[in-house]
């Protein structure tokens, strides 16, 4: 692979700030890329590496910063305009038309014609051509849809380079493929970038990074913290740049451990391919973590938990054994979940703050009043978890996403009878007040006796609250570890790697209740 | 008699809780909402006594509740269901069908009470199968409900091969749909007390709040915890036992079952509900803007014929008036939520 230094860097991206509501998406992220060369982008989920690549398609207007292409400043106004510059993004959903054959999808909106006929074997051949080119060796008149994963891939890197793309971005290619299709494409970057091409390279896997990286530029909160040339660096140094030393919220947990039986026992919890987890067990009052990348499977299995998936689910609560069938059942069981996303799964937006808080606490008799009697029940709750709103009146989608996650967890108290909380990515989005703010609440629902699950790719979030942290990998609970005893670093390395340093207690091989 | 009702509810919105100035605005951008229509309306019939004198005649007047209110009956109804969000395009055949079924039970010497019961039952179930296969196996009610509409229309001329049925019904039963208590026609009273009982159903019963919650966010409601399932069916259910009801009053005013009655009334309905200010995807929206809407619309058609206006120029009129509605309410909306 060539690196001619002296010519300026194929894509320059300075200072890029993107600011959303309540939440810093990009503050000063800087991104160099020099031509021929394939850049990995690093970071944790959350640190703003999908956001810097929206601004690069031209998804996103950033707020402040500038972005240079080839030495030359530009102006991305839209996807069209980051087409045009020879930016080609090929996102994890490839955005590929499923029922249109690959000839139809690689041609799209420039399809070779004469007057009004479309002349499909001239278009045929250009697909072939487009497609050996990245060394498919499938039809390109099946349709989309009936190609196995790796040919769609193949299909949408095709695409993106019928554009004659400068820039090529992937989104994690990985999440979808297996090993052998892996090395196709593999083989397709390094033939790109033998010809002059850039490839930006997402990825969670740091084996794979350091194959076929150059160089990577690690993310952390919206910053760029760190530019390694991959030929002389290790995963444990990269792993390191991702986690940082300083999180927002250090220190361990100083609540007593909590002892006794478990309340929740969950034997066993299997969907195949997605989630295969067994043996986690958490007491009244214990507040247990669940670490793992995204695709770990932590929202699958809540979501088993809660009685929301097909998976075959064997749990004990309070010692006897329940099967939910649905969330409903679930919440008469006594279990409760934040859900992953605030707006599309915990709230009902354009309802007010005080119907959101008591809607779930409105299912006892007398079935009357719905109105008087949730601002009756849940006025103490919002007062006492400090939600800030002009009048519970207020349609909750107005507040801060601080005050909305407020306002889920207001719901589940305000039902009461609470005896497991689940909580999946609770923070996501907030600022660091409003995260403090709401693990607080979360430790005093704990201390009332309701045992907390707790999901999040915070590491530092889980070893600052939990009493005991889960580490998923791969839909498989590997290891447990005591955040008062294990140093964070040794955990991160269980997350982004799947091994089990010793002194860890692993899934199968001891009960993993006994205090390690 | 529309304006006591839409105040009383104003009341009611704004509670016993002093609110804040940014709901205090949001309040008022939504009284603006609801008064607007109840000011067009207003407007409307004072235009309509200038222009036709004979408008505000007490004749007049309860013809034209007497008029509105079989459509009215089945707006309530679709109300509730647009409410969660969903939408019933079946109310015509199902209307239709239970005329049918009415007139067909009396003739076979049923006591009319019984008959009528069993027609608004067959209404509800109709509209629970329809309800059900939309919730429970996630089909669109759209589609599930155009189906209901085929074939239940063809089911009611299925029972009599198309002729009308019935002809000797109790006196007593032909009060229902073409008596009147003083100047007022009782099937105006029975659309207010369907009104009024809905409006009554959303605000202070569980239930109701379960329609809005489920309308406003299906999959929170779900994750909440609430039979969102079971709500759904029922307003379905709901929305064929009024369907129903309304073909019944129609026998009893005609005397007679018309199985070709009530085509293309799920239109009807849906303008009023959507002019009313009720949201097509859900969670907002009320009775009392449906009542409203209603209203207005029959005092529109009604003004078109006092003046002579022919029926096509009324269907263009009609058109019209629903668009600038809507667009008023858009344009007042988006004002609110920037503010």
């Amino acid at each position: 692979m060539h690196k001619p230094d002296t010519a300026p860097p194929r894509l320059v991206m300075r200072g890029i700030v993107k600011r959303f509501p309540g939440t810093l998406a990009n503050d000063g992220a800087e991104l160099i890329v020099r031509p021929g060369e394939t850049h990995c982008l690093l970071g944790e989920n959350g640190a703003g590496k999908s956001t810097l690549m929206k601004i690069l398609a031209g998804s996103y207007r950033p707020d402040e910063g500038e972005i240079l292409l080839d030495g030359e400043p530009v102006e991305l106004t839209g996807p069209q305009a980051g087409l045009a510059h020879g930016i080609a993004v090929i996102y994890q959903e490839l955005d590929l038309v499923p029922d249109l054959t690959v000839a139809q999808n690689l041609l799209l909106g420039h399809a070779p014609s004469r007057g009004p006929f479309v002349r499909r074997a001239r278009r045929a051949a250009l697909a072939r051509e487009a497609v050996d080119r990245v060394g498919g060796d499938f039809d390109v008149d099946t349709p989309v849809r009936d190609l196995p994963i790796a040919a769609q891939q193949l299909t949408a890197i095709a695409k993106a380079l019928t554009a004659d793309a400068r820039i090529i971005v992937m989104d994690e290619p990985s999440a979808t493929l297996g090993e052998t299709d892996l090395r196709r494409v593999f083989e397709v970057i390094r033939s790109l970038t033998a010809q002059g091409r850039s490839v930006i390279y997402i990825s969670h896997r740091l084996e794979e990074v350091l194959e076929i990286g150059d160089r990577a530029t690690v993310l952390r909160d919206g910053r760029t913290v760190a530019v390694r040339d991959l030929a002389g660096t290790t995963a444990d140094r990269l792993v390191d740049d991702m986690i940082g030393r300083a999180t927002a919220l250090t220190g361990t947990t100083d609540r007593p451990r909590p002892e006794g039986p478990p309340l929740l026992d969950i034997a066993a919890v299997r969907s195949p391919g997605l989630v295969d987890v067994s043996g986690i067990q958490v007491r009244a009052g214990e507040i247990v973590g669940l670490a793992g990348l995204g695709g770990a499977g932590r929202t699958t299995l809540l979501k088993a938990l809660f009685g929301d998936s097909r998976a075959a689910v064997s749990v004990t609560l309070d010692g006897a054994p329940v099967r939910l069938r649905s969330p409903a059942a679930a919440v008469r069981a006594g279990l409760a979940l934040v859900p992953e996303s605030r707006k599309e799964q915990g709230l009902m937006p354009g309802l007010s703050v005080s119907r959101n808080a008591a809607v779930a606490a409105l299912s006892a008799p007398p079935w009357l009043a719905p109105r008087g009697r949730g601002r009756r029940l849940s006025a103490p709750v919002l007062d006492g978890l400090g939600v800030r709103c002009s009048s519970p009146d207020q349609p909750v989608g107005k507040l801060s996403g601080g005050n909305q996650q407020k306002v889920v967890l207001a719901k589940w108290i305000t039902k009461g009878s609470l005896k497991v909380l689940l909580l999946d990515e609770p923070t996501r989005g907030l600022d660091v007040g409003a995260k403090a703010d709401l693990y607080r609440q979360v430790r005093a629902l704990a201390d009332q006796g309701v045992a907390v699950l707790l999901a999040s790719s915070e590491l530092g979030e889980l070893t600052a609250n939990a009493d005991r942290i889960w580490v998923l990998h791969e839909g498989r609970n590997v290891a447990c570890f005591d955040p008062r005893t294990t140093d964070e670093n040794d955990i991160a390395h269980t997350v982004v790697t799947g091994t089990v340093p010793a002194g860890a207690t692993t899934a199968r091989a001891t009960p993993p209740g006994a205090p390690s | 008699m529309s304006t006591p009702t839409t105040a009383a509810d104003q009341t009611a919105a704004t509670g016993p809780r002093s609110p804040g100035k940014d709901s205090a605005r949001r309040r008022g951008t939504e009284l603006i909402v609801r008064f607007n229509l109840v000011l067009v309306f207003l407007a409307l019939c004072a235009v309509a006594s200038v222009l036709a004198p004979e408008f505000l005649t007490t004749r007049n007047m309860s013809n034209l509740l007497q008029q509105s209110a079989l459509t009215g009956i089945v707006a309530v109804g679709m109300t509730l269901v647009i409410l969660t969000a969903g939408i019933d395009l079946s109310v015509g055949s199902v209307a239709a069908f239970g005329g049918m079924t009415v007139a067909l039970l009396i003739d076979k010497d049923l006591n009319f009470l019984l008959a009528i019961a069993v027609s608004v039952a067959a209404g509800a179930v109709f509209g629970a199968v329809m309800g059900g296969l939309s919730a429970y196996l996630s089909l669109p009610a759209f589609m599930t409900t155009l189906a209901g509409l085929t074939a239940i229309r063809g089911l009611t001329y299925l029972l009599t091969d198309g002729e009308p049925a019935g002809g000797d019904v109790p006196h007593a039963f032909q009060l229902l749909g073409g008596g009147f208590v003083g100047y007022v026609p009782i099937v105006g009273l029975i659309f207010v007390a369907v009104a009024a009982g809905a409006g009554l159903l959303l605000r202070t019963t569980t239930f109701g709040e379960y329609i809005y919650a489920v309308g406003s966010n299906k999959e929170a409601a779900r994750l909440s915890g609430l039979p969102v399932r079971a709500v759904v069916t029922a307003v379905f259910a709901i929305s064929g036992a009024l369907a129903a009801l309304a073909g019944v009053l129609l026998t009893s005013r005609l005397t007679i079952g018309q199985p070709t009655a009530f085509n293309g009334l799920e239109l009807d309905a849906i303008a009023a509900v959507v002019l009313g200010g009720t949201n097509l995807f859900g969670g907002r929206g009320g009775v009392m803007g449906t009542f409203v809407a209603v209203l207005l619309l029959s005092v529109l058609r009604n003004l078109c014929n006092l003046m002579g206006l022919g029926s096509f120029f009324q269907m263009v009129v009609t058109g019209l008036i629903l668009v600038v509605a809507l667009v008023l309410n858009m344009l007042i909306e988006k004002r609110g939520s920037r503010a």
